[in-house]
């Protein structure tokens, strides 16, 4: 309705003002999923500031309902799509977008990131990141397992709520985890968590309530979540369990379309997306680390979170060659 | 069947509207074929297994609901006590709150860390567990969304038997179970096969609740494999085939279900009945009403508690708010408006024929929108789209509410035709002899008669799009949102008690609808006469 509205007025003054060629202004259209464009997400504070400092551009958000479904939508309109940037594929799906050519190389210097791994991806650029881990509430968790066999051995009255590999990307990140962790023997380790199992939801936020209203004692989130609890809701009692096996991270990037008409623009758009400006609004909206050393220009209780020791990683190649059967193995194993 | 009044208009339009809804869903699946290029589609998935869990779970919601709603309806056309309107809007509510809301309202009940749970391990110091969980969950949660719809559907056919026929069974002095045999049952059958191939068909295909509660993937349906399909592996081909296989299998159950002729009955205005039934039969209805109050208003009632607290300000403070409180009130009045109209068509076309292939044939589609799942509609949309060569930020409104009007119409179906069928059934010599035309018709007979009805249709299709997230998947912008959108992007961004404030206030809009719309409407449809 208010595209209607926009559309009407823009004919309305194209009219009027018909003599006078009006000044182009570049719009910067950026898909990416619900929860980022949301009005507490990173997208109104990223496109108030990247419109401060791009010298007279519009970013227009355009949120679909999960990440893979930014690809997705991508790869149905092929090079015919209006977006000129995707924001939040992750580094599981990022080797399946590669594929599909429509990615563009990101010309920047990432020399200077601060990740768990180096940086060399010529296509997407990291925005944020956490590891995946199970969340748990110290008044009724006080004793939390270590690692993947101390959650196995637990009595079977110890639930999780973990997510669908086929639709999160969280429950995605769990399969890999497990794999990365414990190779040929995931199998074993799936079948050891069956009884744990409260359920799998759909979504992340699905298993997440799960576990807010204390129907199960852990759920799979981020290294992260704590943070919002700490800061947002003056919670500080829920945590992450960190396992010895060490954990996979998730990492969050963007990349701009080969078919896009402003690539020095949306270079620009995500060199400020990684630049101290950007990264100063991620931690306290989408809730994950910055990518870069923020210093105290990052909240103090991100640096109150324990973090893993050890940080699991797997290559695209691998994901890619792997994940359909690594998914299969869970799934019969749960079954 | 001579006596039906001779309608070419009326089964036109319906037979023209019938197949422009096929031709839609056909469009929809080539899209989506046109797009797949050739990719292979190796299924993995084990169909059969799938089918037969899937249809056990639905057959079972099915029977359970239909008894339930059944039970549910008697007492409340029985018994009158004040607060009675808002507990019906109450039950009315389940069926159009998004299921998510539902299931987790469920939770604080009977889960582990429910007010169950907690009374008992504070009375008697031991705790029942996860008993909301498994299939008994997913069957709980179900029989709460579907079987206080068929309640609210089958109270309307009740409450809608002629005063002089209660008259003469009172003076005949009818038991309670002749009462219900001779005057109640007549009414309720019409309902049945339209009420059960419904809740089938939402059984069949429910994907969140079955996952949630389910407990994985052991419990699930094909629409998971679907959106398996789709999302996660991109297999167009695969995912047309398989919703090819559902659409079959659903289009068996439609087609048992639009064969069915209905009974005739006689309508007349509605009026709060004097006539009380005694003794064990009122104990009775007493205690269906306590059990169902208990069990399905519980729940409801612990999203409002829940919603109303700091979130409450938190959400008003937000422009979004008002923009999307605003976008789905437009958006759900202009879909039902779209939906009577298209449920009016095809049910008076459908009571027009008496040929039972024909009505058959306009029964179908309006089903059709309840056996495709949700992710191939909405791809299938996006894609059309795209052909057209409109901008999907666009398009978005109007798909949306065409999707929505289409996913309302087989409970618009439900609710209007078996009364308009009865009408031209057993009024059409009437008719016939005063020699009104279809319009006349109509605006003198069936409008009259149907006020309530169709307050309670529009109610429905209203609320259904006031808590549909369907179609939108794809069409998302920064400017476009309805409140259950809003809800999930909250809930996705661990703001929880936002959403929690969320659900209660789509549950208080929808209560308010299904309270008011129907009186009123009563009230215009009256007045006219």
């Amino acid at each position: 309705m208010v595209k209607f509205t926009r559309l009407a007025l823009a004919v309305l003054s194209g009219l009027f003002a018909a003599p006078v060629v009006a000044e182009e202004v570049p719009i910067l259209k950026i898909y990416t999923y619900d929860g980022f464009a949301a009005e507490w997400g990173p997208g109104p504070a990223l496109k108030a500031g990247f419109e401060a400092i791009c010298g007279g551009c519009i970013v227009e958000w355009i949120a679909a309902d999960s990440s893979i479904g930014t690809l997705r939508r991508v790869q149905l309109e092929g090079d015919t799509t209006e977006a000129d940037i995707i924001v939040g594929l992750d580094t599981a799906i990022a080797g399946e977008a590669r594929a599909t050519g429509l990615f563009a190389e990101h010309g920047l210097d990432l020399a200077g990131l601060n990740l768990p791994q180096a940086w060399t991806d010529t296509q997407f650029v990291p925005f944020d990141y956490a590891h995946f881990a199970f969340v748990y509430d110290e008044d009724s968790v006080s004793a939390p397992p270590k690692s993947f066999q101390e959650l196995i051995a637990l009595p079977e009255d110890f639930k999780i709520a973990i997510q669908d590999p086929r639709s999160a990307t969280p429950g995605l990140g769990l399969v890999l985890w497990i794999a990365a962790a414990y190779g040929d023997r995931a199998p074993e380790i799936w079948a050891g968590l069956k009884p744990h199992i409260l359920t799998v939801t759909r979504e992340w936020s699905e298993s997440y309530s799960l576990f807010l209203e204390g129907e199960a004692d852990m759920a799979l989130s981020y290294s992260s979540s704590p943070a919002y609890h700490i800061i947002a809701d003056k919670d500080d009692t829920i945590h992450a369990a960190l396992f010895s096996e060490g954990h996979l991270a998730q990492t969050e990037v963007a990349g701009i379309l080969k078919s896009s008409d402003h690539q020095e623009l949306a270079k620009k758009f995500l060199a400020y997306l990684t630049s101290v400006d950007g990264q100063k609004i991620i931690p306290t909206t989408n809730w994950m680390f910055p990518v870069i050393d923020l210093g105290a220009g990052l909240d103090p209780t991100y640096a109150t979170l324990p973090q893993p020791e050890k940080t699991l990683v797997l290559t695209d190649e691998e994901i890619a060659a792997n994940s359909q059967r690594w998914i299969d193995e869970m799934l019969a194993a749960v079954q | 069947m001579l006596t039906l009044p001779h309608r070419p208009i009326r089964i036109m339009a319906a037979s023209i509207l019938a197949l422009a809804i096929t031709t839609l869903i056909a469009l929809v699946l080539w899209a989506i074929l046109a797009a797949a290029s050739g990719s292979d589609s190796g299924s993995r998935i084990d169909i059969p297994h799938l089918l037969r869990m899937t249809s056990i779970q639905a057959g079972l919601t099915t029977i359970l609901s239909i008894s339930v709603g059944a039970a549910l309806a008697w007492a409340l056309n029985r018994l009158r006590f004040p607060g009675r309107d808002l507990l019906v809007g109450l039950f009315a509510s389940a069926i159009v709150t998004p299921g998510m809301v539902v299931a987790f309202g469920l939770l604080s009940i009977w889960g582990r860390n429910g007010w169950i749970n907690q009374a008992s391990q504070s009375l008697f110091g031991f705790s029942l567990g996860n008993p909301a969980f498994g299939l008994s969950g997913i069957l709980f949660a179900h029989v709460v969304l579907d079987g206080a719809f068929a309640a609210r559907i089958m109270l309307a056919r009740l409450d809608a038997i002629p005063t002089s026929r209660l008259k003469t069974g009172q003076s005949l002095g009818l038991s309670p179970w002749q009462r219900f045999a001779i005057l109640d049952w007549p009414a309720l059958r019409s309902t049945v096969p339209g009420l059960a191939a419904i809740i089938f068909l939402l059984a069949f295909t429910s994907f969140p609740i079955v996952l949630l509660l389910g407990g994985g993937p052991a419990n699930q349906t094909l629409e998971v494999a679907i959106y398996a399909a789709v999302r996660q592996d991109f297999d167009l081909v695969g995912a047309v085939l398989l919703a090819a296989t559902q659409i079959a299998v659903c289009s068996l159950v439609i087609l048992a279900a639009s064969a069915l002729a209905p009974i005739p009955t006689s309508f007349g205005p509605s009026t709060p009945p004097r006539w009380r039934d005694r003794g064990a039969a009122r104990l009775l209805q007493g205690l269906v009403l306590l059990i169902c109050t208990v069990g399905f208003l519980l729940p409801l009632l612990s999203v409002l508690i829940d919603g109303i607290g700091a979130g409450m300000v938190r959400v008003a403070a937000q422009p979004a708010f008002w923009w999307a409180t605003g976008s789905s009130l437009v958006i759900g009045s202009t879909s039902a408006l779209l939906t009577l109209l298209l449920a009016l068509l095809l049910a008076l076309g459908r009571g027009a024929t008496g040929s039972g292939v024909l009505r058959t044939l306009l029964g179908m589609p309006a089903f059709a929108y309840l056996a495709v799942p949700a992710v191939v509609l909405s791809l299938g949309f996006f894609l059309l789209v795209r052909h057209l060569g409109l901008a999907p930020a666009t398009a978005a409104p109007f798909v949306v509410i065409l999707g929505n009007s289409l996913l309302a119409l087989p409970f618009a179906m439900a609710t209007l035709g078996p009364p308009l069928e009865a009408i031209a059934r057993t009024r059409g010599k009437l008719i016939r002899s005063l020699g009104l035309s279809g319009w006349r018709q109509f605006v003198l007979v069936e409008y009259p008669l149907l006020g309530r009805d169709i307050g309670v249709m529009l109610a429905l299709a209203f609320c259904f799009s006031l808590g549909d997230l369907g179609v939108i998947a794809l069409f998302g912008t920064q400017d476009f949102q309805t409140l259950p959108l809003l809800m999930f992007r909250a809930l996705g961004s661990y703001r929880n008690n936002d959403a929690a404030a969320i659900a209660a206030i789509l549950l208080i809009g929808t209560i308010a609808a299904f309270v008011g719309l129907p009186k009123l409407f009563e009230r215009i449809a009256n007045a006219a006469r």
